[in-house]
């Protein structure tokens, strides 16, 4: 059993709502996650589930509330985010961003976007680092006379690009990706998620994948976590996740997915994440198969065979869903 | 597209701009070669030529104690552009630093420099410089310092406002994954995004300035006379009017009306070239 | 289809004028909408599916010229109209979703008074009483896009709303008036997956209970081919390919199309089997365009594809804009 590069124990993010005392809005609950040397993994989930605020705390760009994030044996939740930015160890975990638009700053050329990290965290400068610029630029496919352009000279794909390159630049180890092609066109996906696959192998990265398209992840993972309103409710090897999802939210999911057949219709209200009752599980509210127990016992994350995950207290096996 | 070409291209496309820019060099010159090429002494009076008309020996006629209104003119450049480009830069300094501070950090910080903002725009604020200067002394020093701070909201407003939309954006988190402190990221990638609205107000405020300035000692409060200064000339020649002697309030008029004017065209112009959102 | 359509477009060209030159958006398009029909318009950022969208409400940017063909809508020709006619059209006849809801509606007025607005401008509401009509009007809206609790909604602003949910009160902006033709431009954008699926439903749904025509503006094939009858495939301003979603998928006819549906990944792609457009988009301001804008990333390209170009018969059943297509034309079924 490969030692994980990153494991992730009882990692909880609340926020504290202005003006209201003691009352917490609870993004990121009870999240064990782990990330193996040179895998991918996947996570899921729709707008408020809680995976952008998860993997803003896995980079580093926020703290968490409670729980640990062991990266090479040591725990950076208990480093300060302002701290981290400054030490070696920043270079390790990079991100990539769902808008290269928003992502870039307009005032920066390629180049000095992509030499900026190495300035600061791998301590190049001058020739070595212009070496750098153009040995990643070269990796990602970006041509050398794009370097000189502005944000708004590029276009999306290019933007892209340069965001990527940013983040190989300090040669990290484990790369977090957050929709990085949501905000482009079908075929520049196909080549950016082409590229993507392509330089984990080659350079032996780690990936979390952040997406909302299951198709997307779907190619380019091993395993995947759904997440809902703060919680992992499913995890597993991406194929037979999605093939036969156990989770009556993933399955919600999946049968959403265009082409996918009959549509699992969800009705009833979302619940709050404002102080949740920790004994209901979180879904209890629009799921299809929810019964008495779901109001009385939170389910937790539980083996249920060939590495899949399920939290929930009646989760749809092939026998069940026949 | 390089630096050069592109504020070439910035100067050609609006002839506006141009000549706008002609003018900023022309009263820049004069601000710094003044002296030497006003063709008399401003301060040498001559009681034979006073109170004469323009004509070929004097330009822009006699005051009346005989002093070359021209040379006069000239030489007054150098103050008045000296004192707003002063004040202005002070003002920039201090109210820019403090207004991304306080845009970026948010929070109690936020609300001390924009309730301290506030109090001063709640002043009308050519009082409030009359006060500062009532106040401290008739100095050039305290002029600049007047007008610095009843500029200073300006720059905080722009400041804080390019600050609190730009802190949530992607590059603020990017440059954080890059290594970057919280100051630098203040100082070397939210600075240069608030750069190019600053540039407008930069180029209104020097406008404004000047006209403080002049206005300060049209009513007796700023540079003391013989001191040769724009808002000075007018007032000398302000009793003269009703007689006839129009010269010698227009020209200095004159003066004051074209240099603001220029600074407000260049606005627009400094912005284009400060923005590389411009640049094709 | 034995009965005329209604929304008709025949040789169709747009550009528009700016400073860094002219920009060919749209050429030679041919389209043709019948009642009751969903047509999806498929193509990439820069297709030109929006502009033409747009031009047909006449409300493009100002900077567009019309260079070539006609529209027409029930008869009555759109780009000869004024504005005084097409504003009456606009909401009543022809409605449009826009992309992003929450910017396309008014944030400072609640959603009721802007389905009121709607149904007071095309005078929908008649009756002495006008003001209770038309707030019963417009709750009713909300109710038929199965929003709950319509009356505590009507009053709410759209900042307080879900996405899903303002996309909804636009589509009940849309059909307050039972349009006969709306367009939807992007209108899932930005929704989760599961609000996409039913706002798509919902959509669909009440254009084949009202007998609508609707043209669905979409970049992602898969969303086409599970709602639309017809697909047209844009490309760089021209429509390439038209065909019932079935055949477009299973023969695809232009090379654009297949390469859109390959590098689309679905449940059974792997990596290595998408197969990306090559190339670029070409600069529309370009003056030395192919005649074929897509000749310059075709590996079928030939010389006459970059002089003449090939045209698209939007009355066949399924057609392609290419000399070279990948299947032959089927026979023309009756």
């Amino acid at each position: 059993m490969v030692e994980p590069i990153l494991r992730v124990e009882k990692l909880g993010k609340r926020f504290a709502l202005a003006g209201k005392r003691g009352v917490l809005l609870h993004a990121v609950d009870d999240v064990y996650l782990d990330i193996a040397p040179g895998e991918s993994v996947g996570l899921v989930g729709e707008s408020g589930c809680g995976k952008s605020t998860l993997v803003r705390v896995l980079a580093r760009l926020l703290d968490a509330t409670e729980g640990r994030i062991v990266f090479d044996g040591q725990d950076l939740a208990a480093i300060p985010a302002a701290r981290f930015a400054r030490l070696p160890q920043r270079a390790d975990i990079q991100m990539v961003f769902q808008d290269p638009t928003d992502s870039l700053n307009p005032r920066y050329t390629a180049r000095e976007t992509i030499a900026e990290p190495l300035a600061l965290l791998s301590g190049l400068r001058g020739a070595a680092a212009t070496a750098r610029v153009d040995e990643v630029a070269a990796q990602v496919g970006l041509a050398p006379e794009l370097l000189s352009r502005f944000a708004h000279q590029l276009s999306g794909g290019q933007k892209a690009r340069v965001g990527i390159a940013r983040a190989l630049a300090v040669k990290p180890r484990l790369l977090i990706l957050d929709e990085p092609t949501a905000a482009l066109d079908v075929s520049v996906q196909a080549v950016v998620l082409q590229l993507l696959d392509q330089l984990r192998r080659d350079l032996g990265l780690s990936y979390l994948f952040v997406s909302h398209d299951l198709n997307v992840v779907r190619l380019l993972t091993d395993r995947v976590a759904v997440m809902y309103l703060g919680r992992i409710v499913e995890q597993g090897p991406s194929e037979a996740l999605f093939r036969a999802p156990q989770h009556p939210y993933t399955r919600a999911l999946v049968s959403a997915i265009p082409g996918q057949g009959p549509r699992i219709r969800l009705t009833g209200e979302i619940s709050s994440p404002i102080d949740p009752p920790p004994h209901v599980c979180r879904f209890a509210s629009r799921c299809p198969n929810m019964q008495d127990r779901c109001q009385r016992e939170g389910p937790l994350l539980t083996d249920a065979g060939s590495a899949r995950r399920v939290a929930c207290h009646f989760p749809v096996t092939a026998a069940a869903a026949a | 597209m390089s630096t050069a070409g592109h504020v070439r291209h910035v100067l050609s496309e609006n002839p506006v701009t141009l000549v706008a820019s002609a003018m900023f060099v022309m009263f820049v010159a004069l601000a710094l070669f003044g002296p030497w090429i006003a063709p008399y002494d401003p301060l040498a009076s001559n009681a034979a030529v006073a109170l004469k008309p323009p004509s070929a020996a004097h330009w822009f006629g006699t005051d009346s104690l005989g002093r070359d209104i021209f040379s006069r003119v000239i030489v007054a450049t150098r103050l008045d552009l000296g004192i707003a480009f002063s004040a202005v830069l002070l003002s920039f300094v201090i109210g820019m630093p403090l207004g991304l501070a306080a845009g970026f950090f948010g929070g109690w910080w936020e609300r001390i420099v924009a309730r301290g903002a506030d109090t001063i725009m709640a002043f009308p604020l050519f009082v409030l410089a009359m006060g500062i200067v009532a106040a401290l002394g008739n100095t050039v020093g305290n002029i600049i310092l007047a007008t610095a701070v009843i500029n200073l909201p300006f720059y905080i407003r722009v400041a804080r406002a390019e600050a609190n939309v730009r802190r949530s954006a992607g590059w603020v988190e990017a440059a954080r994954l890059s290594g970057n402190s919280e100051a630098r990221i203040l100082a070397l990638h939210l600075f240069p995004n608030a750069l190019p609205p600053a540039m407008v107000q930069v180029s209104l405020n020097m406008g404004w300035a000047i006209l403080n300035a002049a206005g300060l000692s049209f009513i007796g409060m700023g540079v003391r006379p013989p001191e040769p200064e724009w808002g000075i000339l007018v007032a000398e020649g302000a009793q003269f009017i009703v007689s006839g002697e129009w010269w010698v309030s227009f020209f200095p008029g004159m003066a004051l009306m074209l240099a603001v004017f220029t600074f407000n065209l260049l606005g627009d112009a400094l912005r284009d070239i400060f923005d590389p959102r411009r640049r094709t | 289809m034995t009965q005329p359509p209604l929304l008709e477009v025949k040789d169709f060209g747009l550009e528009f004028r700016t400073r860094g030159g002219t920009v060919h958006a749209l050429q030679g398009i041919n389209l043709a909408l019948h009642k009751g029909e969903i047509v999806g318009l498929v193509g990439e950022s820069g297709s030109g599916k929006s502009v033409l969208s747009y031009a047909m409400l006449g409300i493009s940017d100002r900077a567009a010229r019309v260079t070539d063909g006609s529209a027409t809508f029930g008869g009555m020709d759109l780009l000869q109209a004024d504005e005084r006619t097409l504003a009456d059209l606009r909401g009543r006849e022809i409605s449009m979703i826009f992309q992003s809801p929450r910017t396309a509606l008014n944030p400072i007025r609640q959603v009721g008074l802007q389905i009121e607005d709607v149904l007071r401008r095309h005078a929908a509401a008649r009756g002495p009483d006008l003001r209770t009509s038309l707030r019963e009007r417009a709750v009713q809206a909300l109710r038929e896009v199965a929003i709950a609790d319509p009356e505590r909604r009507s009053r709410a602003y759209p900042f307080e709303l879900s996405g899903g949910m303002c996309q909804r009160v636009m589509i009940a902006l849309a059909l307050a008036c039972r349009p006969s033709l709306l367009i939807a431009d992007e209108p899932t954008t930005g929704l989760d997956v599961t609000t996409q699926a039913a706002v798509l439903d919902l959509i669909t749904g009440l254009a084949r209970e009202r007998q609508m025509a609707t043209l669905f503006i979409t970049h992602d094939l898969g969303l086409a081919a599970e709602y639309c009858d017809r697909i047209i495939v844009m490309h760089a301003g021209h429509a390439v390919e038209s065909a019932p979603t079935k055949a477009l998928f299973t023969r695809p006819r232009h090379p654009y199309t297949a390469r859109l549906i390959s590098s689309t990944p679905d449940e059974n792609s792997r990596i290595d089997s998408l197969a990306p457009v090559p190339g670029n988009l070409p600069d529309l301001r370009r003056n030395d365009l192919p005649a074929c804008r897509f000749a310059e990333r075709c590996e079928r390209a030939q010389d006459r594809c970059r002089s003449e170009r090939p045209p698209l018969d939007a009355g066949a059943g399924h057609a392609t804009a290419c000399w070279h297509p990948l299947h032959a034309a089927e026979p023309a079924h009756g």
